[in-house]
């Protein structure tokens, strides 16, 4: 139990904090302004001293020579209304004192009067919202999607999810799932994944002994989401030739097992899902026009990354979330780090985000708190992406600038004399420019 | 802005600030009689409180917005 000296001019804040530190286990005294608490200190000795910076008859700073010379020095806090005045504090009494920003919170006092410096907020931190219980992000470009995903979970309409690799598009087809609220469960299958032999038994099923090998029957994944949602990836890669069974099942809302002839009634919605775009399909033809049409009723584009940039750093705390439950650890992101991964453009997406993540998580130290971050981003799909729109109308000098130094870089091992020297600039314009690019955090 | 209405605002602020930490410690007490730690009329009193402070807030907003605009020069 301790015992502390409330003193702050506010009536009614004092009333509840004298209730408030009570209920924690300590004593206190309360004073109206610096004469009653001089009063207090020469009667009573204290283990501690909230104090208000600005008292009707004077600085709380006043008080300070007087603190020094009693014979048990208390801890002192000091309670200000202004943010910027903590800096002003800090400077004046030195780095210990603690100090209290108004609004206070419970736990706060608590954290001060338990000595602990600052309570770690919540074990977690905050609480990455997860919409629809999968998807991460708070963008325009999302909340628009939130939207999209809201409209379509209340019919029944097929969807058809298009976005580059890496988007996301199986998690977004889980949270139309979940966000339909339906009986029957959600499955996915890869269209790409089977031969042609297979993925006709893989859709529709197969009766025993329909082919070589079929030694039992077996319901295809349009049986097995029955009033659920099935989730077909890479539709665009299912073999043409098998489309038109494709497109039966989807006209009659019936499916025929491989080798059978029983006609089972399908109710799934079909979310199907392609990294090309609309254009690509129409022009390479991978898919009928007539099937098209019956999967894309409702067609989605999820937006790359690069799109979404606020959401980077969002994510990437929740990976890092993820990994330090999974292992244990307390890897924390400093705002640099997040800075420099927001500036990245990230052309394998969310996909190479979370990689990246977690190649950082595997090289850092799993003792310490701090991320260790590879000198530079790359993947061996990024540069494909990167260098052919590099010289075309629509980007900004900077940008270009921004790209020729990193690649300039690239080629000389991150030399940064010989770079400069290639680039015809100084040493000092790259360290400006790689700097203004919060590419430079240490001391370089 | 000049010197004067940058005092004048900061003063205001402050006194803004003082209804909004009655509210945010007042809260606090709703919390823990919620929690049962302090007798549920201490809970009643404390929220009498905060409408009263979101009041006295919302009051000292408007003086500040008088007084700064008397201050304008015409």
């Amino acid at each position: 139990m301790l015992t502390v000296l409330l003193v702050d001019d506010d009536p009614e804040f004092t009333d509840v904090a004298c209730t408030i530190i009570e209920f924690l286990g300590h004593e206190v005294l309360t004073a109206a302004n610096l004469a009653e608490a001089r009063d207090w200190l020469n009667k009573e000795t204290f283990d501690h001293v909230l104090l208000d910076f600005m008292l009707p008859d004077g600085s709380g700073a006043h008080l300070f020579d007087e603190l020094d010379a009693l014979p048990k020095r208390p801890r002192v806090t000091l309670i200000t209304g202004h943010p910027s005045v903590k800096g002003i504090i800090k400077g004046l009494c030195g780095p210990n004192i603690d100090y209290l920003v108004k609004p206070i919170q419970r736990e706060e006092i608590e954290a001060v009067l338990s000595g602990k410096k600052e309570q770690k907020k919540d074990k977690s931190g905050p609480k990455i919202k997860r919409h629809f219980g999968h998807l991460i992000g708070e963008s325009t470009p999302m909340k628009e999607l939130y939207k999209l995903i809201e409209r379509v979970s209340r019919t029944s309409a097929n969807v058809m999810l298009l976005g580059e690799s890496g988007v996301g598009k199986e998690v977004v087809a889980a949270a139309i799932h979940a966000a339909s609220d339906v009986e029957g469960p959600y499955i996915a299958t890869n269209c790409g994944a089977f031969s042609k032999e297979l993925i006709g038994s893989e859709l529709f099923g197969h009766e025993k002994g329909a082919f070589t090998g079929a030694v039992g029957r077996k319901a295809g994944v349009f049986e097995q989401s029955e009033n659920g949602t099935l989730f077909l990836d890479e539709i665009t890669e299912m073999p043409i030739d098998m489309q038109p069974n494709l497109l039966r099942v989807l006209e009659n809302k019936v499916v025929i097992r491989v080798g059978g002839t029983k006609t089972i009634p399908v109710s799934c919605r079909v979310v199907s899902a392609t990294n090309r775009s609309m254009e690509e399909i129409a022009e390479s033809k991978v898919l009928r026009e007539d099937i098209y049409f019956r999967l894309a009723v409702f067609p989605i584009t999820i937006p790359p990354l690069r799109d979404r940039k606020e959401d980077i750093p969002l994510l990437a705390m929740y990976f890092i979330e993820e990994l330090n439950k999974e292992n244990g650890t307390q890897f924390e992101w400093d705002q640099t780090q997040l800075d420099t991964l927001k500036a990245y453009d990230w052309p394998g997406n969310v996909r190479e985000l979370r990689h990246f993540v977690h190649r950082a998580a595997i090289m850092s130290d799993p003792d310490t708190s701090d991320l260790e971050l590879p000198k530079t981003i790359e993947s061996p799909f990024a540069k494909k992406q990167s260098t052919t729109p590099a010289l075309q109308a629509g980007r900004t000098i900077e940008d270009v600038e921004k790209e020729l130094i990193y690649a300039t870089l690239e080629k000389v091992n991150g030399n940064k004399t010989l770079a400069a020297e290639m680039l015809g600039i100084s040493t000092k314009t790259l360290y400006n420019r790689l700097h203004a690019y919060g590419d430079l955090n240490k001391e370089e | 802005m000049t010197e004067s209405e940058l005092t004048l605002l900061s003063k205001h602020v402050h006194d803004a600030r003082k209804p909004l930490n009655r509210i945010s410690m007042q809260a606090e007490l709703v919390k823990m009689a919620l929690n049962g730690d302090v007798p549920t009329e201490r809970a009643v009193e404390a929220l009498d409180k905060i409408i009263a402070s979101t009041k006295a807030c919302s009051d000292s907003l408007t003086t500040m917005m008088t007084e700064l605009s008397d201050s304008q020069p015409e």
